[in-house]
């Protein structure tokens, strides 16, 4: 048998002393609160020690007008005190003045007066005479209301229900409403357990006090149910995304890259125009890109380096490209945009150190106009990787890209040719993705040199990017993207750590 | 990307031998094309906006045969002398200057190519010709014709009858009135008097950018064609001419050319000639990683349909006018690789030297993070993007520096936040029903307008949190700020009384450390507990980051 908590070895003396009854009385009789009989009953009826029967009782409870009635007495009695005052019989008129109430009442009250037996009428209805006095059944009940506020349906004996459905017709006089009632018995192991439990003297808490002066040898401490349900505690915890930029990070940091980071505002000119994106690119359009309106930016580079990129958009410049045949736009690249790439940063680092060599790389936030719906947010993290030198190459780029995806735990990687803008040549790697399937992640390639020549960049610049939310999407099992930064407090105190 | 579905049994009439539905499935991807739907007699494919010539199974046919190595080198395209003549208008010169055109006979028009017309003259308008504004096609029925055609403008009551309409427009009607000129009327908003192309006895052809007339309409009847290009930009309008013609002698149709005069000068389109540019092998071995040989490199560019020749030791690459994405020698090591096949590229392993390392500053954020998950908070994450109702309304604060971004396609998304804790309050609002005691906190840049910052715009860090519970209490939050500041950065910190609109009169302070003032923390006031339909209490406090480390770093 299961220890008994002390609240339960309580109860059941109780009951087996006191005898069944409705959960109020016997939380009263075990000397316990409401709520620690409920749960000593709760746990008993576990452990099939007591029966709950529960069934519905209606209260009578007195109202307003009633209270008036025990006080002053009913209307009908009242009547007949001033006719006695009156003389025992006066015409119909002078006792209807003197009760000194509407019309209504009064013939209320006279009504009530006459069906009780009380008064009589004379003289074709013009005068009223006494008959009797004694109390009637309603008055009889009212007076079981002096003591108790509220009695149940069931504790009227049955001459008393019809004087009770007369008064409760009467509007004011009483509510009925049902409750709930809880009725406890023991059970045969219930009254079994009950002779076997002595009440010893078995404490509860260990006390520092008794500790120190060793009267806990004197004592038993009770056994705890341990298999009992403990109330749930949800420890502090970085957000999922949070943690795994952190991983990302790490993976880059293992593989001997340096993290940049930069604003996240950005001119036009390092968005797009020092990537080769033409002005009149459809990326560019305020349906895709944020821009902030009535700033310029004022510092954006080097006047010599602004010449070259306009340059190589027009007519290709020094870079021995055709260029995008247009005519270029200072003010068109002094534009602000949130950035819709970390690209931005990672490029203007290239032109402001102008190392021969370089690791970089960042995961951080971008943006993008869109309406949000279970695929696309307007807010996201994107990963990137570049790395610069001398004699580096595609293949090496294939490799570096697959050395991080296998420290994501991403063992399987394809890679498709495609197209960006800024890169030639260009791939796309699509990962097998456990419990998913292959799905495209990052794109890649090659700065192309109408990108990297007007910065001053002289050596080939591998580069790979993507976004984060996709790759935490199937390891979270999330469907919904919007979900990430719902911060739904249920779901972050309950994700796990470790997936 | 523009989608297009490419149907086995129209490639396979395309492709000079027999290919299996598997093969084509396997190899569409190392043409830079991806896959979106596999069906029994389709595959549904995106093409990249760089290969306009993709916009049909007639340019993806052409490749393929290539990568199979059914055909190699540049195809060749012969385009007879025509008849046609084209003349152009000098007024037009200010509205949409450029017009080019071509003649195409002897084609068998049926539904489906009818359609797989239409689809590329759509993806060729939405792509290079930037919807329209750049350039855009009109493809009509020359047998209905009487040439010269004159290319001119005519004023806003100029009518005639519009494609898929019985009655008579004028320009102002179309423009008000149709679909397209609703979409497109505004390239033209700036003129009053409006481009068109008209036959010799005044039938209309078209009214470029907006519609065609109804009189040249293709029907299953129609063999011989009549096709014009307007644009902004003689480039775009040729490169769209070269691939409309490639596409159409690959349909079976006769290229004739149009002679097109503006006063006395002439030009006779389309223009087919190749575009030649040197090979660079050195290059295209360093940037691939590859070792190849002249042998092998031709044949990859050939492989691609590029012809090459050698002319003085040099090896010269002749590429199709269709190829408008050719700019640069790095855009033929693609083509190199596209030949040779992107599946044979192996990846290389590169071994570092120097150790990695992250960023500073966000390390030292990393460590503020650590201290507030030790201090039991969950970490949110919200957008830097919010509603001015979140930001200001709710929290009764005055809008002072804001930043907006333009057009944003939500009203959730227009400023970017100065402050956090209104996003907090949110994060409150939405998890009432959570178990309480709630303790949030969220570590994440704020924008203020600063006129010393090249963009105006400065950016900085800022930590805020939440607590939120029946008795939660200003002591609570101080108690958790001053162990922050203890535990992560050995900094004292002092709280200063003051007002603030969002927190309770006398339970609102400075949070300062020596002279610095470093934010706020306080009991939220219950009008705004209300905006926010919270029942609990909360206080909040939040730090400016960034000047706390900045504070670190001068006493170091």
């Amino acid at each position: 048998m299961k220890p008994l908590h002390s609240l339960e070895r309580k109860l059941v003396l109780s009951l087996a002393k006191n005898g069944e009854g409705l959960l109020e009385d016997v939380a009263i009789k075990a000397d316990m609160t409401l709520d620690q009989a409920r749960r000593a009953i709760e746990w008993l009826r576990s452990k099939n020690m007591v029966e709950v029967k529960t069934t519905t009782r209606y209260i009578i409870e007195i109202a307003e007008e009633g209270k008036r009635a025990i006080e002053h007495g009913l209307p009908e009695r009242r009547l007949v005190e001033v006719l006695k005052k009156l003389g025992k019989e006066v015409k119909l008129d002078e006792l209807s003045k003197a009760f000194d109430s509407t019309p209504q009442e009064f013939s209320a009250a006279f009504g009530h007066a006459r069906a009780r037996g009380w008064i009589d009428t004379d003289n074709g209805k013009k005068t009223v005479k006494l008959t009797s006095d004694k109390i009637s059944s309603e008055e009889s009940l009212l007076r079981m209301f002096v003591a108790k506020k509220k009695l149940f349906l069931d504790e009227f004996k049955e001459e008393k229900r019809a004087a009770l459905s007369e008064l409760i017709k009467r509007p004011g006089y009483f509510t009925k409403r049902p409750v709930k009632t809880i009725f406890i018995m023991l059970t045969d192991l219930g009254r079994e357990t009950a002779e076997t439990v002595k009440e010893v003297k078995e404490i509860d808490n260990l006390t520092p006090e008794l500790i120190i002066s060793g009267r806990w040898r004197e004592l038993k401490l009770r056994p705890f149910d341990v298999e009992a349900v403990a109330p749930t505690s949800y420890p502090g915890k970085k957000h999922p995304v949070q943690r795994f930029i952190d991983e990302v990070k790490e993976a880059f940091i293992s593989l001997g890259f340096e993290e940049i980071v930069g604003p996240i505002i950005q001119p036009a000119f390092w968005n797009f125009d020092a990537l080769f994106v033409p002005q009149d690119h459809p990326a560019r359009d305020m349906q895709d890109t944020f821009y902030i309106p009535n700033i310029k930016d004022t510092k954006t580079s080097s006047l010599d380096l602004i010449e070259n990129v306009s340059r190589t958009h027009t007519d290709g410049g020094d870079t021995g490209s055709k260029g995008w045949g247009y005519d270029w736009k200072l003010d068109e690249s002094k534009r602000l945009v949130l950035r819709t790439h970390t690209t931005a940063v990672t490029v203007k680092y290239l032109a402001d150190t102008r190392a021969s060599e370089a690791k970089v790389f960042s995961v951080d936030k971008v943006f993008r106009n869109e309406k949000l719906d279970t695929k696309h947010l307007a807010e996201l993290h994107q990963i990137e990787g570049i790395v610069m030198g001398r004699k580096v190459t595609l293949r090496d780029l294939m490799g570096v890209l697959s050395e991080f995806y296998k420290i994501l735990g991403l063992k399987k990687v394809k890679f498709w040719p495609t197209y960006f803008p800024y890169t030639e040549p260009s791939l796309q790697s699509i990962v097998y993705v456990e419990d998913f399937g292959w799905m495209e992640l990052c794109g890649m390639g090659i700065f192309r040199p109408e990108v990297t020549l007007p910065l001053g960049v002289k050596n080939p610049v591998l580069a790979w990017g993507g976004g984060l939310e996709r790759l935490i999407m199937t390891r979270l099992h999330i469907e919904d993207i919007r979900e990430l930064y719902e911060n739904n407090l249920g779901w972050l105190r309950k994700v796990p750590l470790c997936l | 990307m523009p989608v297009i579905e490419l149907h086995y049994d129209k490639l396979k009439a395309l492709i000079k031998a027999d290919v299996s539905k598997k093969e084509f499935v396997d190899k569409i991807p190392y043409l830079g094309i991806t896959l979106e739907e596999v069906a029994d007699e389709y595959m549904k494919v995106e093409y990249n906006p760089n290969r306009p010539d993709f916009s049909t199974s007639y340019g993806v046919a052409r490749s393929l045969n290539g990568l199979f190595g059914f055909e190699k080198g540049a195809p060749s395209y012969s385009v007879k002398k025509g008849e046609v003549n084209l003349i152009v208008d000098e007024s037009t010169q200010k509205v949409r200057p450029i017009v080019v055109s071509l003649v195409a006979k002897g084609l068998f028009l049926d539904d489906e190519l009818i359609e797989e017309i239409i689809s590329m003259q759509e993806d060729l308008h939405n792509g290079i010709g930037r919807h329209r504004r750049k350039m855009s096609i009109g493809i009509h029925n020359l047998d209905v014709i009487t040439p010269p055609i004159r290319y001119t403008t005519v004023p806003s009551d100029f009518k005639f009858v519009p494609l898929d309409h019985e009655e008579e427009m004028n320009i102002g009607e179309i423009l008000k009135r149709t679909d397209v000129g609703k979409e497109y009327g505004h390239i033209l908003s700036d003129f009053n008097r409006y481009p068109i192309l008209i036959d010799s006895l005044d039938n209309v052809l078209s009214f470029p950018p907006i519609i065609n007339g109804e009189l040249t309409k293709l029907t299953t009847y129609t063999s011989n064609l009549f096709i014009e290009i307007t644009a902004t930009d003689i480039g775009t309008a040729e490169d769209a001419l070269a691939i409309l013609a490639a596409t159409l002698n690959d349909a079976g149709a006769h290229l004739e050319s149009v002679k097109v005069s503006l006063g006395n000068s002439v030009r006779t389109t389309p223009d087919m000639s190749s575009q030649k540019m040197e090979v660079d092998i050195k290059l295209a071995n360093d940037l691939l990683g590859l070792n190849l040989t002249e042998q092998e490199v031709s044949e990859s560019l050939e492989k691609s349909r590029i012809s090459v020749s050698s002319e003085d030791g040099k090896l010269i690459a002749i590429i199709p006018r269709y190829r408008v994405d050719i700019l640069h020698l790095v855009d033929l090591v693609e083509e190199v690789a596209y030949g040779y096949g992107f599946d044979r590229l192996s990846p290389t392993l590169i071994t570092s030297k120097n150790a990695g390392k992250p960023d500073e500053t966000l390390s030292l954020m990393g460590s503020a993070r650590e201290v507030m998950v030790g201090l039991g908070y969950i970490e949110v994450m919200n957008y830097n993007l919010v509603s001015k109702k979140v930001l200001h309304e709710f929290t009764n604060r005055k809008p002072r520096t804001i930043v907006k971004v333009e057009n944003p396609k939500s009203l959730e998304l227009e400023l970017l936040r100065d402050i956090l804790f209104p996003s907090l309050l949110l994060v409150l609002s939405k998890n009432i029903h959570e178990e309480y005691p709630q303790k949030i906190f969220e570590i994440s840049k704020v924008f203020v307008k600063d006129a010393r910052a090249s963009t105006g715009i400065r950016e900085v860090y800022h930590l805020a949190t939440a607590i939120s519970h029946s008795t939660a209490n200003y002591t609570e939050a101080k108690s958790s700020l001053v162990s922050l500041f203890s535990q992560t950065f050995d900094l004292k910190v002092d709280t200063i009384p003051t007002f603030h609109p969002s927190f309770i009169i006398g339970r609102v302070a400075i949070v300062r450390s020596g002279k610095f003032k470093l934010g706020i923390i306080g009991e939220i006031a219950p009008v705004v507990l209300e905006n926010f339909r919270l029942r609990n209490p909360v206080t909040v406090y939040e730090v400016d980051l960034s000047k706390i480390l900045d504070i670190i770093e001068r006493k170091a």
